[in-house]
């Protein structure tokens, strides 16, 4: 078992790469006792989580790392890149650029800045580069990825209570321990043995970041049953990688990543706005009553995109609620009372 | 409205150019040529595009499209004060009140309508996220196609090709737009007139950096970025000439004023837009603007035998597509041709690509001993602006210069 870890702060960093390298992949949430102390780097008005991570950094509030990976994804990744390296200037990095449009030209491009990951990080770790290890993590991944995709399934389906939470803290722990671990705890829950409950309104999530798993058991207790959800730090960063032997590993890994649903920084330039007809598309499959966002403040990519998704949401008659802020627990507690208010507007 | 404004501006500017034809007039012969663009934008003669900031507007020239960044609309909104109205429909629209103002004031035409309807949208990654999310938004809202050049961060020979490849991909989507596929001579004339800009635009740079220098607080403002919209024709030549004449002028015939430049300061990213006396303030303490951040020739000089390429290179060379040490290496580049004293940023409101790492871009200017004002403007809303508290903090910063 790899002991070393990478660090990572974007989902476009794929976790079967860091652990092909032999690495345990660290994905730097913006958790953080930490002292506000990033705004003399970096603009106030930079996004909480690009911020926080940061003040992390400049906090010693990491475990011992190898590396990290940063990814251009947006402005505010770009700036952490460049903060990081003022402020831990011992640190190794990597910046992986990361095309905007999902063309053809543009996977090719991101498959050779997979490829330039794997070799950077195999370098750091003094390993040679093995494909059949990429394969063997990337069949691993999938595997997660699947029995995940079944848990999805069921709380789609039905309200289990407590299961959401628990999705999230194996997603987590993919995200922090590794994939096997998160494999293992997966494979525990059977949602078959366990008892649906009804009387929650379902609803269909999605935003940037929301990874405490204690928000989703707030968010039961405020009558909600998370029916789906599409965030970077949830169903978003544990996608399958569609394996073609016909074509080069990194191809199909860099084509998974920019065909999966997309951040809202990725765009289908044959569709523009894709991104609306996708969430209600979303949110009728697994028959929400209702959708909220959850962005994080200064968030550019989603503030650009929430009118278009409002007003998609609006031409179905599904209610919406927008909800911004640093994607805490702490922030979300202020944000009870409208919560509640629409899940019972829902009227299940 | 905008078509009026525009002519209006364009039969102004004509005539004043015709009472006084002897004299220089670099900046009625500028003004009148992006007043040009503006009128054919919403004219419609030709194919329109609206495009990113670092869209290579020499090679949309050449093939016959009229074409402009979006950001030069919002930027014309808060000069004519209309900006406000725009910003406003943008917001009780659902668009934050965080965001850049520049893309809200885009927005909001839009919606009112005001915005010509283009042809085709190219959008581009560099230099910020928020502006290739406007373009998007505005292909959606218009039903049109829609092309991105992604800007890659580095030089590497990867990221060459990878944005030369693109560059031709993009002529190809042109040509299926306009039916006229693109004529490598014309390509080759508009690399050649802009090559020659490029290098009077390098003599006008040089002559800037003299001591005392001939420029004003507002000769060249903003020139190195809304240049390009005409640096692929004749126009843009003659434009670049007109203003290095006007900088010879001002030193030989010595109508340079050295009480008016007792500090040299650098101003970061973009202008105030709006009417707000800041130059004027300014050039009241004595101190002059020398140079803004973007004015500056960092591409070589264009391979019309290898057009895309050299395209491409250029547009990587830009200060923004690069990362913040490239950036800040720049400015301390200009910091000590210029012999800058200090330098403004103002810190444009919503701005996470420019502003986003002030701390690192003052760290950098504080090394090669320029302090930096940091301001917190927003350039193109004038809605908030703390007229007093600015002009405190510019005595404060000119009195610890001197």
């Amino acid at each position: 078992m790899a002991t070393k870890k990478i660090g990572f702060t974007c989902a476009y960093a794929p976790v079967p790469i860091i652990e092909a390298a032999g690495f345990t992949p660290f994905r730097v949430f913006p958790e953080t006792d930490s002292k506000d102390q990033s705004g003399y780097m970096l603009h106030d008005n930079l996004c909480p989580h690009v911020k926080k991570v940061l003040d992390r950094a400049l906090d010693e509030d990491l475990p011992e790392l190898e590396g990290m990976v940063f990814i251009n994804s947006c402005d505010s990744m770009r700036r952490l890149s460049d903060a990081w390296q003022e402020a831990r200037p011992g640190d190794r990095t990597i910046l992986l650029d990361l095309p905007s449009s999902n063309t053809d030209a543009s996977i090719t491009f991101l498959a050779g800045e997979y490829k330039r990951l794997l070799k950077t990080l195999c370098q750091w770790n003094s390993v040679d580069v093995s494909l059949d290890k990429l394969k063997s993590r990337i069949n691993a991944w999938n595997s997660l990825s699947q029995t995940l995709g079944n848990i999805e399934h069921a709380m789609g389906k039905n309200f289990y209570p407590g299961l959401f939470s628990q999705y999230q803290k194996i997603i987590n722990l993919s995200a922090m321990h590794g994939v096997d671990k998160a494999f293992l705890k997966a494979k525990e829950i059977d949602p078959d043995k366990m008892s649906p409950q009804k009387g929650h309104a379902p609803v269909f999530i999605f935003g940037n970041l929301l990874f405490d798993p204690k928000v989703f058991n707030l968010f039961e207790e405020w009558n909600m049953h998370v029916a789906d959800n599409d965030f970077c730090t949830g169903s978003r960063f544990v996608n399958s990688v569609d394996y073609d032997a016909s074509k080069d590993l990194f191809y199909s890994l860099a084509s998974s990543w920019m065909n999966r649903t997309p951040c809202a920084r990725t765009m289908d330039i044959a569709d523009p706005g894709a991104i609306a007809r996708k969430i209600v598309d979303r949110a009728k499959s697994c028959n929400a009553r209702g959708v909220i966002g959850f962005t994080v403040k200064f968030c550019d990519p989603y503030l650009a995109r929430i009118p278009m998704i409002r007003e998609a949401l609006q031409q179905e008659s599904i209610p919406f609620l927008m909800i911004e802020g640093d994607c805490t627990l702490g922030s979300m507690g202020q944000q009870q009372t409208r919560i509640e208010a629409f899940t019972e507007m829902l009227e299940v | 409205m905008m078509y009026d404004y525009f002519k209006n501006m364009v039969d102004g500017v004509s005539q004043k150019l015709l009472q006084d034809p002897d004299s220089i007039n670099a900046k009625k012969k500028y003004v009148l040529e992006i007043a040009k663009i503006g009128q054919k934008l919403y004219t419609r003669d030709e194919k329109i595009a609206w495009c990113g900031v670092t869209i290579p507007f020499d090679l949309l020239n050449s093939m016959g499209v009229t074409s402009c960044f979006v950001e030069f609309v919002g930027a014309m909104l808060s000069s004519n004060e209309t900006a406000p109205i725009f910003i406003k429909e943008a917001e009780d629209s659902g668009y934050a009140p965080d965001s850049c103002a520049y893309h809200r004031a885009v927005t909001g035409a839009m919606l009112k309508d005001i915005m010509p309807e283009p042809d085709f949208i190219i959008g581009s990654s560099s230099p910020c996220t928020a502006g290739l999310a406007v373009m998007e938004d505005m292909a959606r809202r218009f039903k049109k196609d829609f092309f991105i050049l992604n800007v890659p961060q580095n030089n590497s020979k990867e990221s060459i090709k990878f944005l030369t490849d693109q560059i031709k991909e993009m002529t190809r989507f042109i040509t299926a737009h306009t039916q006229k596929p693109l004529s490598m001579e014309k390509l080759g004339r508009a690399l050649e007139f802009f090559n020659e800009s490029s290098l009077i635009l390098k003599d006008i740079y040089n002559l800037a950096k003299q001591t005392p220098s001939p420029v004003d607080n507002k000769l060249l403002k903003d020139f190195g970025t809304v240049i390009g919209l005409i640096m692929g024709t004749r126009e843009g030549v003659e434009i670049c000439q007109a203003f290095k004449d006007e900088l010879i002028d001002r030193i030989e015939s010595q109508k340079i004023d050295p009480s008016k430049e007792k500090i040299r300061i650098m101003w970061i990213q973009n202008r105030i837009q709006y009417k707000f006396p800041i130059e004027k303030m300014l050039e009241d303490f004595g101190v002059k603007i020398v140079v803004d951040e973007l004015n500056d020739v960092t591409w070589e000089p264009m391979d019309p035998d290898n057009p895309f390429e050299s395209i491409a290179k250029r547009i990587i060379s830009i200060p923004y597509s690069l990362g913040t040490n490239e950036r800040i290496a720049h400015m301390q580049l200009l910091a000590r041709e210029y012999k800058l004293d200090g330098a403004i940023n103002p810190c444009h409101w919503g701005c996470r690509q420019g502003t986003g790492v002030r701390g690192l871009t003052t760290r950098g200017l504080k090394d090669v001993n320029v302090p930096v004002l940091n301001l917190e403007i927003d350039c193109v809303d004038s809605r908030n602006l703390a007229q007093g508290q600015i002009e405190t903090r510019l005595e404060a910063f000119v009195e610890m210069l001197t």
